[in-house]
């Protein structure tokens, strides 16, 4: 991003626009420091290890300047699955009262980040932006959000709530910059299920930081899922923090489909005793689209368990990436953890880089990673064509197959209806495969 | 009901030669096949029997470097694998994938139907389908929990043996390429395997079993028996070659044939 990204947005536009945003002094001097400490840092280069596999050139094109306000287009939600329950939509970043819709479950309150502003309470929010980061991580996405965040949702589940149906939270981008803000906060005991989208026109030129924080308390469990399915010119950077008491179940779900650059930045502290984490994914990349997943899962404490399985499919010139990091600190015996990165490349130009990482600082730990980046298997696609398959249907077939796994996942029923369908248009001769899905 | 008649000729190899990463491993092939007959081709180890098999059905990474082969009239080298299989070309592999995702059921009613459009026969519908095979299923004692599952999934060698074995009675193929399957199976399934094969035979139809050992043959008893040895056919009797075989090995016929 760096020079390139100079180019497109001028730091001095950069403050400009910090000017034109809401709230009181507190919030003009903590954007401020998030500016100034992202600007000390100095913007991602290829340089830096954490983003050496994501097209900063790209990044670079898009304005940094967030998006103002103004009459919204024909947003296609229609996109969206047929998902019962609750529906908060943020467009460009800011809350959309006409597009939400649906009543909150009993026991969850929201709070937005908007009113938050407005009352002036800055260091609610505040403390990961300040001092120095203990997990060392790439914090710069989090800067930028904290430089433009105006709303979002801060959501808080009362303790030993089973929140009943999924909370969904839309993203819509129409273009320019967009910096939503999401804070989850699940009482003990508690339990949610948590689905988000991006959403954005093909022609819609959009920069979307989103920053989330979620904190699981004891026994606490969420499921979170990701469909993204922004338009064909967004550079979305997706930026998770989650943060899990003892006992605490933490799942996330991807699916990526969408964007120009799409980046999952996640990252899990197992910080109380037997946390787990369960984080599964998939990667659909076509034409130059890139997707990126980085992860870095913590073990900070004893009888913790993570589990990670990425799927990656990259057809033409498509890019794709797992970076995926676990730590074991001293103290957390007992760890187990398993990490899986499998790509499947559709092209001769396409290309994924997998990097499954393992640092263990104890003894007692049960820890596996494998990768594997390849075309399909000529002995199985062989097979298929030996029972009267042709090549196109056999192709299909075993890529659709591939993703089998992930796919299975995903719940409620109709989110994983709708995945599969976009999956399906997204293959080729997916007619010719239907008969094979129940 | 098919227009062939027993004794018309199914397949028919003339000098097939082919490399395999530039090594020759088919040199000069020859083989007639007619309607009603099974055969036997046994061999040793790297005589070229799956190289055969493979090259039979559409592998297409295999170099053929010279001779012809026939099936049902129709050049089989210019066919693509599926071509093959649509026109009644079975091969039950020696080494059956497994392939997670893709549900059994779904797979074999996917090769039936695409046998059945090229007969111009109408597709069979789910119903059908599934009373067809569970019947088949039941012939291969083969238990239905395997067929909701991914194809050979999980499978134990002789349940992926008897699961090829399977889509080839729900087929019903013209030729029958069976590579190795008594490879891996115990007695039982041996007699399982051998009584599947055994409802196949029928006068319009043939069967080629590629063997290393003679025992499937106790099951399936050939009217043919050939010895592949460096590429070529050395050898062809009937039942009493397999035996003689059985007896003194393929070392007797190797220096034969340098001697020659």
């Amino acid at each position: 991003m760096s020079a390139s990204a100079e180019q497109a947005t001028p730091l001095a536009a950069l403050a400009r626009a910090q000017d034109a945003l809401p709230g009181g002094p507190g919030w003009a001097e903590w954007r401020a420091r998030a500016l100034e400490r992202l600007l000390a840092l100095g913007l991602p280069t290829p340089r830096d290890d954490a983003w050496k596999y994501t097209n900063l050139r790209i990044l670079g094109k898009r304005t940094l300047v967030p998006a103002l306000p103004r009459p919204l287009g024909t947003v296609a939600l229609d996109v969206l699955p047929p998902v019962a329950g609750p529906r908060l939509v943020f467009v460009d970043g800011r809350f959309h009262p006409g597009l939400s819709a649906g009543a909150l479950p009993a026991g969850v309150t929201l709070t937005p980040f908007a009113a938050l502003i407005e009352r002036g309470q800055p260091a609610l929010l505040g403390p990961a932006l300040t001092g120095p980061d203990p997990s060392a991580i790439d914090v710069r996405i989090r800067l930028l959000n904290a430089c433009f965040a105006v709303d979002g949702a801060v959501l808080a589940v009362a303790p030993d709530t089973a929140v009943a149906g999924p909370l969904q939270i839309v993203y819509v981008a129409t273009g320019g910059g967009a910096y939503p803000r999401t804070e989850v906060e699940l009482g003990a005991g508690s339990a949610l299920d948590l689905i988000e989208y991006h959403v954005a026109a093909d022609d819609a030129e959009a920069f979307v930081a989103l920053a989330s924080d979620l904190r699981l308390g004891p026994g606490a469990r969420l499921t979170h899922s990701c469909f993204q399915l922004a338009g064909a010119h967004t550079v979305l950077l997706d930026d998770a923090k989650v943060t899990l008491a003892a006992d605490a179940r933490y799942r996330h779900r991807l699916v990526a489909l969408g964007g120009q650059v799409a980046r999952l930045d996640l990252r899990v502290a197992l910080a109380g005793h037997g946390a787990s984490a369960e984080l599964a994914g998939l990667f659909l990349a076509d034409g130059r689209r890139e997707h990126h997943v980085r992860t870095l899962i913590e073990h900070r404490a004893p009888g913790t368990r993570s589990d990670q399985s990425y799927r990656g499919v990259a057809t033409d010139r498509a890019r794709g990436s797992y970076d995926g990091k676990v730590i074991v600190h001293p103290g957390a015996a007992g760890t187990e953890s398993r990490q899986s990165s499998r790509n499947l490349l559709l092209g001769r130009e396409a290309a994924v880089d997998t990097r499954p990482q393992l640092q263990i600082e104890t003894d007692d730990v049960k820890c596996s990673h494998g990768a594997t980046t390849g075309a399909l298997d000529e002995q199985v696609l062989f097979y298929l064509l030996t029972r009267g398959l042709d090549r196109d249907t056999a192709r299909a077939l075993l890529t659709y197959a591939f993703l089998g796994e992930v796919l299975g996942l995903l719940a409620p029923e109709a989110l994983r209806r709708a995945v599969e369908a976009r999956v399906l248009g997204r293959l080729p001769a997916a007619a010719l495969i239907r008969e094979f899905l129940a | 009901m098919s227009n062939i008649s027993k004794g018309d000729i199914l397949l028919e190899i003339r000098g097939l030669t082919v490399d395999v990463q530039g090594r020759r491993i088919l040199d000069g092939l020859d083989l007639t096949v007619r309607a009603g007959e099974t055969h036997a081709i046994m061999g040793p180890n790297g005589a070229g029997k799956s190289t055969l098999s493979q090259v039979l059905a559409g592998r297409s990474d295999y170099e053929i470097r010279g001779g012809s082969a026939r099936f049902l009239g129709e050049d089989l080298l210019a066919l693509p694998a599926e071509e093959r299989a649509r026109r009644g070309l079975f091969l039950g592999f020696q080494y059956p994938v497994e392939i997670p995702g893709v549900n059994n059921v779904y797979l074999l009613k996917a090769a039936l139907n695409a046998r059945r459009r090229q007969q111009q026969l109408p597709e069979v519908d789910a119903f059908e389908f599934l009373a067809l095979v569970r019947d088949k299923m039941k012939l291969m004692q083969i238990d239905e929990a395997l067929l909701s599952r991914g194809v050979n999934e999980g499978f134990s060698g002789g349940e992926k043996k008897r699961n090829e074995i399977l889509q080839m009675t729900v087929l019903e193929p013209v030729l029958a390429i069976l590579d190795e399957t008594d490879s891996g199976l115990d007695i039982d399934a041996l007699k399982v395997v051998g009584h599947g094969v055994n409802s196949l035979r029928r006068d319009d139809r043939a069967v080629v079993l590629v063997t290393h050992y003679q025992r499937l043959l106790d099951h399936i008893v050939p009217d043919h028996v050939h010895v592949l040895v460096g590429g070529r056919i050395l050898r062809s009797g009937d039942r009493s070659l397999a035996l003689e075989l059985e007896r003194r090995g393929y070392d007797w016929l190797r220096e034969g044939a340098a001697a020659a």
